[in-house]
């Protein structure tokens, strides 16, 4: 599996919102227009029930919401980056956020659903990746660093 | 209130199964053997009330009652294992002895006792008392078959019980021999005619395990190449039925001859014949309902005069007091445990196809008054045992501890609901538990799932050993993966009442390893795994054997 198989041009985004709740709102719509999903309302509910069980601030600046849907078929990543930063997101090391990777899974997609949390996260872990891609200017330029 | 019938055999054996098993299911909630319930609504569908089943019919289904009659004493004979005849061996001799022959003595003086007031004719009053004595010993095996597998026994008064009624209609044949010749000779038939008489009993005895043993030899050789159950069921019926209608042809006794093929099946195939009585044994409950409907419709009270009364009561008396008596005492000099001494004599009441048979055997030597009273006095009485019989069985059976002892794996399912398999002590994985916390839980336990909760208990999903084995490519996500992230969805649930039939039913249709039971709030109860379901099952199979054992 590679990250590059997953993640959408088109789904890469400069945030615009501020808050936690804004930018999981702004990518779940940017997932749903762009995927043409009509169940917003379940993913809403969905990634809002996990951010209330645990934040998914994993720390380091990286959010990664996720969840998964009964009738989602593929995996969908939805990447924002925060020029101004998340300060309420909740993380583990209070740094504020500044990278969300959203990823939205079908529900028989366990495997690949954890598989591609697995590499994602320590791509990110990674400081000159976090670096290169909170510097970027576009979003060819976040796809290229990602999936390098 | 006599209609006449025009109903056809079809419908009559249709209206016959279907109200037989409707009664015995109402019967059965208030604890009564089914045989009752067959045997009262035969009485009432037969010449004395309805006249929906009348004579005529019913002698069409003489070859019936024969059929069912072997295929019991075929059974019968599959219990005795040469084991049972080494460890049970003399106490049935004991028991069969005492019990018979006190039954035979009682009956015959108390009916010589009470037949002085009636009758003048000294003669008559012996021979009257002398043949139902004899007819007296024998205890029907069907009825009381029918209880030991309706309640699922297991245990020495169970093998007692088997033992006796299968080898008591040998005594009541000897026995019905001693009578017929002292009769003979007491209303002035000549000396030949003695010694005839007990050559062809020597002749039925013989002959009927004779052909039962090569009926049996024939069984086992065919059945040994056989696989399939349908051949084995097809092959066994084919050649019991083969062996009845050669016993019959040649006069012997078919319930013996049959029970010869099942004590020869059985020793000889120890391992292959189970297949073969337990593919038999499948007919029963069918066989059973329509047997003994027909019984209770045959009873005619018309031809009941007082002395005829009375002398049915005596024999009663005399041979409930002389079976009762006799089984104890018999239990107590061959040293039978306490359970057998105790409640043996309440299991020997039943009497039917050979008391019958013996009665119209006498009505056909001794034509006219003797004959006739016999068979009135033998058929009333056998209505009245047949009811109390399995009543007094069901109550010594459930106080010696042997029923429910001898069920199988598909008996505790189909008698099991879910909640009576479940686990109920599985750990529920709240949704916020860290994947840490799972191993943790894991590592604790050995189930290989676990129901994921809400706070209120309610069932989200199950977290399997698989899921987590993928989880653990994760590192470093271990604190951060919770049970919402990895739980995979409910397929599907059972409520704790749903049949455990059901239960397999849908593990089978879903391909599923395991089901969780929830109540009406989706709260979980339980949880079952199909590899604990066969646990569960082998233990409860092994305590019943252990209690079976302990019996002694």
């Amino acid at each position: 599996m590679e990250l590059k198989d997953y993640i959408d041009k088109k789904l890469i985004s400069f945030l615009k919102s501020k808050t936690k709740e804004k930018v999981l709102l702004e990518l779940i719509d940017s997932i749903c227009k762009n995927r043409e999903l009509g169940n917003r309302k379940e993913i809403k509910e969905a990634i809002f029930h996990r951010e209330k069980l645990m934040s998914t601030g994993i720390g380091l600046g990286i959010g990664v919401p996720h969840v998964r849907i009964k009738d989602i078929k593929d995996l969908i990543v939805a990447v924002g980056i925060s020029k101004q930063s998340i300060t309420d997101y909740e993380t583990i090391d209070d740094i504020p956020v500044k990278i969300v990777v959203m990823i939205v899974a079908g529900e028989g997609q366990h495997k690949s659903y954890i598989k591609f949390l697995s590499l994602i996260v320590s791509k990110l872990k990674n400081h000159g990746v976090r670096e290169k891609s909170i510097k970027a200017t576009n979003e060819k330029e976040i796809y290229g660093i990602l999936s390098s | 209130m006599v209609f006449e019938s025009k109903l056809n055999i079809l419908i009559l054996i249709g209206l016959t199964i279907l109200l037989g098993t409707t009664g015995s299911r109402l019967f059965k909630k208030f604890r009564i053997p089914q045989v009752i319930a067959f045997i009262i609504i035969g009485f009432f569908l037969g010449d004395s009330v309805l006249g929906i089943i009348n004579k005529q019919m019913l002698s069409s289904f003489s070859f019936f009652n024969i059929f069912v009659l072997g295929i019991t004493g075929f059974l019968i004979g599959g219990e005795l294992k040469k084991e049972i005849f080494e460890k049970y061996g003399k106490q049935f001799i004991n028991i069969l002895l005492s019990e018979g022959l006190l039954a035979f003595v009682l009956v015959t003086l108390l009916v010589v006792l009470v037949g002085n007031l009636f009758f003048d004719n000294t003669s008559f009053i012996w021979a009257l008392g002398l043949l139902l004595g004899s007819i007296a010993s024998a205890t029907a095996p069907a009825a009381t078959t029918d209880v030991l597998w309706e309640y699922k026994t297991r245990g020495p008064l169970t093998t007692t019980i088997l033992g006796i009624v299968g080898l008591d209609d040998g005594l009541g044949l000897v026995l019905f021999a001693f009578a017929s010749s002292i009769t003979f000779a007491i209303i002035g038939t000549s000396a030949t005619a003695i010694s005839s008489i007990f050559l062809h009993i020597l002749y039925e005895i013989g002959g009927s395990v004779g052909i039962g043993v090569l009926g049996g030899l024939f069984l086992s050789l065919i059945v040994r190449k056989i696989s399939d159950k349908y051949g084995i069921i097809t092959f066994s019926l084919g050649i019991i039925v083969l062996i009845l209608g050669i016993s019959k042809l040649v006069e012997c006794d078919i319930l013996l001859s049959a029970m010869a093929a099942g004590v020869f099946t059985t020793n000889f195939l120890p391992r292959k014949s189970k297949e073969v009585f337990e593919s038999t044994n499948e007919l029963m409950p069918i066989l059973y309902i329509l047997f003994f409907t027909f019984f209770g419709a045959k009873l005619n009270l018309e031809n009941l005069t007082l002395p005829i009364i009375l002398i049915a009561i005596v024999y009663l008396i005399g041979r409930t007091l002389g079976k009762g008596l006799g089984a104890n005492l018999g239990a107590r000099i061959s040293k039978a445990p306490k359970t057998v001494r105790k409640y043996l004599p309440w299991c020997l009441f039943s009497q039917a196809g050979v008391a019958i048979g013996l009665s119209i055997l006498a009505s056909q030597r001794f034509p006219g008054e003797i004959g006739d009273s016999i068979v009135v006095i033998i058929t009333t009485t056998t209505f009245v045992v047949q009811i109390v019989g399995p009543l007094a069985m069901r109550i010594a059976i459930t106080g010696a501890g042997e029923a429910g002892l001898n069920i199988t794996e598909e008996d505790i399912i189909r008698e099991s609901k879910a909640k009576d398999i479940m686990d109920t002590t599985i750990p529920l994985i709240y949704e916020n538990v860290s994947l840490t916390e799972i191993l943790k839980t894991f590592s604790e336990t050995d189930n290989l799932y676990y129901p994921v909760v809400d706070k209120n208990k309610k069932l989200l999903g199950v977290i399997t050993v698989d899921h987590i084995k993928n989880s653990l490519a994760t590192r470093g996500l271990d604190s951060f993966l919770l049970a919402y992230d990895l739980m995979e969805p409910v397929i599907a649930k059972a409520s704790p009442v749903l049949p455990m039939v059901e239960v397999k039913e849908i593990l089978s249709r879903y391909n599923l390893e395991y089901l969780p039971v929830v109540s009406a709030k989706d709260e979980v109860l339980g949880f079952l795994e199909r590899r604990q379901i066969s646990r569960k099952i082998s233990t409860k199979l092994i305590e019943l054997q252990k209690q079976a054992e302990a019996l002694g």
